[in-house]
């Protein structure tokens, strides 16, 4: 008899430890582990509610707007007739740095509670009136200066395929006029002489100015500064217009001017339609009204701009053919993010400018490489610069966007932001409630 | 001597009783938990499979667009984000069981069918395809884990014809859910006319908008129609609170022939299309049609309107038989929309459909396994837009290791 009372305490203690064992061993239900993941069911729905849009611009209609109704019936539609939903939309205010949240109103296709095995999602979404602005600082200062851009209706364009100068002047002055005080185009050849000449009949300041010649490899050319012309000395020597562009050199270095060149080779030809009306008067390619300079004009853009003689002997060919892709510099990537440009990525560039060995730019003229937008290129040992700004030290700097046609004018714009570095002041007006929080709390019906 | 006796047995009956009472039950408990346990970790794959299959783009991203062979698999548009999937991507993917492949004898090739209803088609090469096994494997679940995605439109939009002296249809739209009631319909209808300079036939276009009821229907009319001897083609896109979908019908007058021309997406990443003859595709034995088309390429905006863009070869005429070969034309590969051609023969009209990316035509597509006969199947859902539609994919995964 002892033996199965003994028995009988071990069939207690084993039923004991079944029991404390059961206690804690509890098994979830089914449908928490299996059942549908409502969570991303509701942050997925929420997503393709708003993918046009609809359900921001619901948010912020009032609760008896048909909007209410029609995001009703799309969620009753969408999801799956065993599962129910609440959207609710909430105002996010904010007093004395306290947010409040504040229940604008919800839908339901539940009564009462979707119960304690709901899921739910939210999102932030924004009102279409609110305005984000930018205030740009005008570049310059106190003393700010004033942006010319050649917009000539007497000239051409070359490695500006697909747009045309005038088309691009205009994108330039709209992305570039809020940075400065002053912006003038400059309308035809015989008001870029005045310019050149420093004359009161052009608007503006001409100390310290921005030149931004939009004709590609080409550059206008007053009449004056063509053969026979009043300024013929200084525009045409021994039948070439290289002495135009060493003229433009001493220009931008007295004026201590910022002459951008916004694809290709800087001042590769001349042009000026209604002087050059040969049949030889073209680039070689059928583009007519302009001759071409060749490698010594830009040659002789920068001695004039280091305040070196002219020559006409000077045709060293300087840039490289980059045949990879390029990429951004850090500072690039930063300031494109902080002034909201963004060029077309990877670019390439033919016509690189040298920083390095015999031929470096940077040496030879006493330059000094800012503004660099891409990183440098090696070809055969020596380093080349697909595009920067080249400030010299005696005033004057020349933007050289040496990448190859068709040209993307954002890096132009940019570039020259990097430059010149102007502070943006971002400011948010409009109505003061400018986001609401929308929550989707789903449940499943049925099952256990 | 025998109570001591008696009372030893007694008492190891009853402990074994009870020993192996509490073991059965232990063992059940324990069954539990490791079944418990292998279905979370079979639901935990299906979520990640539908994380990567939703919300990535693959490598490289753009692979729906050209006919490279994928290095890693994603569904997601890459020029978007959150459940934006790609039209292009998803026609890449080889439907389940191949949907009936088609063989053309005169490229020597097969076509995948994605079985769209009457007066559609999309029929794209197997080459340039993916199939189960290789997507099984970007996935990292070759042999492990077996899965089919079902890609869906949310709405089911129906259209029906309503009997009356002229044409009216009746377009039924509803949800998984309800019907949807108060939606905005823009619809667009194509009617096949010959034209009285040549053989090829002429599109006359028609468009408008209409509003379905609280049953989610709405009857729309062409008093210029004659279903009798009318061939058309009619598209419908239904939006409602950030719900799109699309729906469409066609009839042809072909005098009990089958349709005459069989489109076949040659190459995905250059847009080209073959049109051919459909006795070449299937011998019906004669007499032979002498088909006369006229093709349209039409842009599905953003705006649900079907703008017509000029392609190559956009008339032709292709015939049966050796010598006879057929025609190419060239879509804008990047644009999503639908290749309309309108073709004739004397005066047999008919119409077909090729959708550029599914969703212009709201095609569904079921790829992967088969999941009968599993166990335990773990099943995820998600909204998406593919190019504008509300779609649904239904992710099915299971263990292949049960």
């Amino acid at each position: 008899m002892m033996r199965t009372v003994e028995v009988l305490f071990v069939i207690i203690i084993i039923l004991g430890a079944f029991m404390i064992t059961t206690q804690f061993a509890v098994l979830p239900s089914p449908r928490q582990i299996f059942g549908t993941n409502l969570r991303e069911l509701a942050v997925s729905t929420l997503q393709t509610l708003d993918a046009k849009y609809n359900l921001s611009r619901m948010a912020f209609k009032d609760a008896s707007d048909p909007e209410w109704a029609a995001m009703q019936k799309a969620l009753s539609a969408s999801l799956p007739p065993n599962i129910v939903f609440n959207l609710t939309v909430f105002s996010i205010n904010s007093t004395g740095g306290i947010v409040t949240y504040q229940l604008v109103s919800s839908i339901s296709n539940a009564e009462g509670d979707l119960g304690v095995g709901s899921e739910s999602a939210s999102c932030l979404v924004t009102s279409s009136d609110v305005t984000f602005g930018i205030t740009p600082e005008k570049i310059g200062g106190k003393k700010p200066r004033t942006l010319y851009i050649l917009n000539c209706n007497d000239a051409n364009g070359w490695w500006i395929t697909g747009y045309t100068g005038q088309s691009l002047a205009s994108d330039l002055k709209n992305l570039l006029s809020p940075y400065f005080q002053t912006t003038i185009l400059i309308n035809s050849t015989a008001q870029l002489e005045l310019l050149l000449n420093n004359s009161t009949q052009i608007g503006g300041t001409k100390q310290n100015a921005v030149v931004i010649n939009t004709f590609g490899e080409a550059v206008p050319i007053p009449r004056a500064y063509c053969q026979g012309g009043s300024r013929e000395s200084e525009g045409y020597s021994g039948g070439s217009y290289a002495k135009y562009c060493h003229t433009l050199g001493i220009k931008t270095r007295v004026y201590n001017w910022t002459w951008v060149s916004i694809v290709g080779y800087p001042v590769y030809y001349v042009t000026n339609t209604n002087f050059f009306t040969g049949s030889s008067d073209q680039n070689t390619y059928g583009i007519y009204g302009m001759k071409q300079v060749g490698a010594a004009g830009l040659n002789n853009f920068l001695r004039g701009l280091d305040n070196q003689a002219y020559s006409s002997s000077d045709t060293q060919w300087l840039t490289a053919d980059i045949r990879e892709q390029l990429q951004f510099t850090s500072e690039a990537l930063d300031l494109s993010n902080y002034y909201g440009i963004y060029p077309a990525p990877s670019p390439m560039a033919s016509r690189a400018l040298p920083v390095t060995g015999s031929l470096s730019i940077v040496s030879r003229y006493h330059l000094t490489r800012r503004a660099t937008m891409f990183e440098l290129k090696t070809v055969s040992g020596v380093q080349y610069c697909p595009a920067a700004t080249f400030s010299h030290t005696g005033g004057g700097a020349l933007t050289a966007i040496g990448l190859t046609r068709t040209p993307d004018i954002r890096i132009t714009v940019l570039d020259l932001l990097m430059y010149y570095r102007p502070s943006i002041y971002k400011s948010e007006f409009g109505a003061s409630d400018t986001s609401r929080l929308v929550t989707l709390q789903l449940s499943q019906q049925g099952g256990t | 001597m025998a109570g001591p006796t008696i009372d030893h047995m007694v008492s190891i009956i009853v402990l074994v009783a009870a020993l192996t009472l509490s073991f059965a039950i232990y063992n059940q408990i324990l069954a539990n938990a490791i079944a418990y346990e292998r279905h979370r970790q079979v639901a935990m794959k299906a979520m990640d499979l539908m994380d990567i299959i939703c919300l990535s783009p693959g490598n490289p991203p753009d692979w729906g667009r050209s006919d490279c062979a994928p290095l890693g698999f994603g569904l997601q548009d890459p020029e978007s984000a959150g459940y934006m999937l790609s039209p292009y991507s998803i026609m890449r993917l080889m439907p389940l069981g191949g949907g009936g492949l088609v063989y053309y004898p005169k490229t020597g090739s097969y076509y995948n069918n994605f079985s769209l209803g009457p007066g559609g088609s999309l029929l794209v090469a197997v080459g340039d395809s993916i199939n189960y096994t290789t997507t099984a494997r970007l996935l990292g679940v070759n042999g492990s884990y077996g899965f089919q995605i079902s890609i869906t439109p949310t709405l089911n939009v129906s259209i029906s014809q309503v009997p009356a002296s002229y044409l009216i249809l009746k377009v039924k739209v509803r949800g998984p859910g309800l019907p949807l009631s108060g939606a905005t319909l823009n619809y667009y209808m194509h009617q096949v006319v010959a034209n009285p300079n040549n053989s090829f036939p002429l599109i006359k276009a028609q468009s408008g908008v209409a509003q379905t009821d609280s049953a989610g229907s709405a009857l729309i009319e062409f008093p210029s129609i004659d279903d009798s001897s009318d061939a058309y083609s009619f598209v419908v896109y239904a939006h409602l609170g950030g719900l799109n979908g699309v729906g469409y019908y066609s009839h042809d007058v072909l005098g009990g022939y089958p349709q005459f021309i069989v489109p076949f997406i040659k190459n995905l990443e250059q847009g080209t299309i073959i049109i051919a003859h459909n006795w070449d595709v299937h011998n019906f034995g004669p007499p032979v049609p002498n088909v006369f088309y006229n093709a349209t390429f039409l842009v599905l905006t953003e705006n649900f309107e079907l703008r017509p863009v000029q392609i190559v070869n956009s008339t032709g005429q292709v015939n049966y038989g050796a010598g006879k070969p057929y025609n190419t034309t060239q879509v804008p590969a990047s644009e999503s929309g639908i290749l309309f051609i309108s073709y004739r023969w004397g005066n047999k009209f008919g119409t077909i459909m090729v959708p550029w990316g599914i969703s212009t035509l709201g095609v569904s597509v079921t790829f992967g396994d088969n999941p009968s006969d599993r166990e335990w199947v773990a099943t995820e859902l998600r909204q998406v837009i593919v190019n504008g539609m509300s779609y649904q994919v239904k992710l099915a995964v299971w263990s292949l290791k049960d």
